[in-house]
């Protein structure tokens, strides 16, 4: 007889929603770690360029400043509303406009600062923008205070645009002096470069001081030699620093000596070599090899 | 293929620009991986519940308890009861059956009882391994599949190289990247499937071995009591 008790059971079913949303969390979690784990590290190794300036260049800061102190005294004083247009282009325009108060005293003024700065152009090279700045300065101040004060007083009016046009010749200068920056900032790269070269050569000249001690250590000088002659090899090196050939490009007279040398250095492969590239290029393929017995 | 020099090469935005077939396969992957942790969650709960059931219900059994009132319990609950318990009780209801019939020998009565055992047996193990062989396709599969999203995506990186003059890495470098995310993603999905799949069938391993000797032992037993009660 069969009944249902007969009936195999299903097995009871496992808790599969629980088991979707749980795998469901693992795959967020892994996403999540992810997306923060790679964004660290992209960001971490962005390119950055930095130029090298001994100072800031002055132009670029100076025009926002500028207008600031203008403004006040133009408001109170409708005569002064002139002098703010020409700025720009102040250098040649602003003769003819100017009234005829102090024409005579300006242009003399012109005059010597336009020698003055020549002079200070040609004498201070490296100095010259702090110079330049720590003036700008203190004359914008002066201008300022000065314009302030005496904003009913027409007669430094033309006083004002003379210092307005000092101070264009020295945001010239200032630009100059910025251009002198950059280029001993070339000059600094150069003598970067120059730097390592002067590394190189050191390290070139250890090794070959290594490499003499070793072909020394395994020569055996023949008895007859008399003096210090000098023996000339051409030495054709693996960059593992084996010896490939060895060829005498200028004997020393004495042929048992020469053969010796070359003896001595097909016993010293490998030879000491550099881990540096630009050191090691003194030495491989070709190394010119002196050897005298007595150093 | 335009490289994007500087651009973020966040994860997702090279998974959006990658080629068609490699985007089916990490899909794929993303799929096996989402079902094989699903398993493993399954497995996880349903071999953690049998061992703790078969515990119990051994503690009960060579706990002295008297067998008509095990198979009495285990017989009212018939949803929650563990695979051992299913075996007694499916031996042990087979045993009363045959027991009552004249004519039968001992021999008879106790080989029909293991059968039964046996057949009830077989039936737990299948339902414990359910799913395993998922999990071990997953397994050593996925890899295969990212691989092959991998090499898909840089032969198109390739020969995306092939129409410019110069050739940078820059213009390599983000077909490369989103191809190996598709092995990224093989890998992710093989390995919780293999460490799963190892550690699952060791698991069940040991409690068919305890299941196996259950049922010699309790056919010992059912035997012991007919010689008793025979003479």
């Amino acid at each position: 007889m069969i009944s249902a008790a007969d009936a195999p059971r299903n097995a009871r079913s496992p808790r599969k929603a629980l088991a979707g949303a749980l795998a469901l969390g693992v795959h967020v979690l892994f996403v999540l770690l992810l997306i923060f784990g790679v964004s660290w590290q992209t960001r971490r190794p962005a390119p950055v360029m930095v130029d090298l300036w001994q100072a800031l260049p002055e132009p670029s800061a100076q025009p926002p400043a500028r207008p600031q102190p203008l403004p006040p005294p133009k408001a109170p004083e409708p005569v002064k509303a002139a002098p703010p247009p020409p700025q720009p282009v102040e250098k040649e325009p602003s003769p003819p406009e100017a009234p005829d108060i102090a024409l005579e005293k300006r242009k003399a003024e012109a005059d010597r600062l336009k020698k003055l700065q020549a002079a200070k152009a040609a004498e201070e090279k490296a100095k010259a923008e702090e110079k330049a700045k720590a003036e700008e300065k203190a004359k914008a101040e002066a201008a300022r205070k000065e314009r302030e004060k005496q904003a009913a007083e027409q007669k430094r009016q033309a006083l004002l645009r003379q210092m307005e046009a000092e101070d264009m010749k020295q945001q010239l200068a200032a630009d100059t002096a910025a251009n002198e920056a950059r280029m001993t900032s070339l000059s600094e790269a150069r003598a970067a470069a120059s730097k390592r070269q002067a590394e190189v050569a050191s390290v070139v000249g250890r090794y070959r001081d290594q490499i003499s001690a070793k072909v020394r250590g395994n020569t055996r000088l023949p008895d007859d030699l008399k003096g210090n002659p000098q023996v000339r090899c051409l030495v054709k090196l693996l960059p593992t620093g084996e010896v490939v050939s060895v060829r005498v490009t200028q004997s020393s007279g004495n042929p048992a000596y020469d053969e010796a040398v070359v003896r001595a250095l097909e016993k010293s492969s490998p030879l000491p070599l550099p881990a540096d590239r630009d050191a090691r290029a003194a030495f491989v393929p070709e190394l010119s090899f002196v050897h005298r017995p007595k150093e | 293929m335009t490289p994007e020099i500087g651009q973020d090469l966040s994860l997702f935005h090279l998974i959006l620009h990658a080629s068609l077939p490699v985007q089916i396969v990490m899909a794929l992957l993303l799929g096996a991986s989402l079902m094989s942790w699903w398993f493993i969650f399954i497995k996880m709960f349903s071999i953690k519940r049998a061992i703790q059931v078969t515990d119990r219900f051994e503690r009960e059994f060579w706990g002295g308890g008297d067998i008509s009132a095990i198979y009495q319990r285990v017989a009212g609950e018939r949803e929650g009861a563990g695979e051992m318990e299913r075996i007694f009780e499916a031996g042990f209801r087979e045993f009363m059956k045959l027991r009552p019939q004249t004519g039968l020998s001992l021999n008879a009565i106790i080989d029909g009882t293991r059968r039964a055992m046996r057949a009830t047996y077989q039936r737990e193990l299948d339902g414990l391994e359910s799913h395993l062989a998922f999990l071990a396709t997953v397994g050593s599969v996925s890899p295969y599949v990212g691989l092959f999203g991998t090499v898909w995506g840089i032969m198109i990186a390739f020969m995306g190289l092939s129409s410019v003059a110069q050739a940078t890495l820059a213009q390599v470098a983000p077909g490369i990247a989103e191809a190996l995310i598709a092995t990224a993603m093989g890998l992710f999905a093989a390995i919780p499937a293999v460490v799963g799949y190892n550690r699952y069938t060791h698991d069940i391993d040991r409690l068919a071995n305890r299941m196996e000797s259950f049922m010699e032992e309790f056919s010992n037993i059912l035997q012991r009591q007919v010689t008793s009660k025979a003479p």
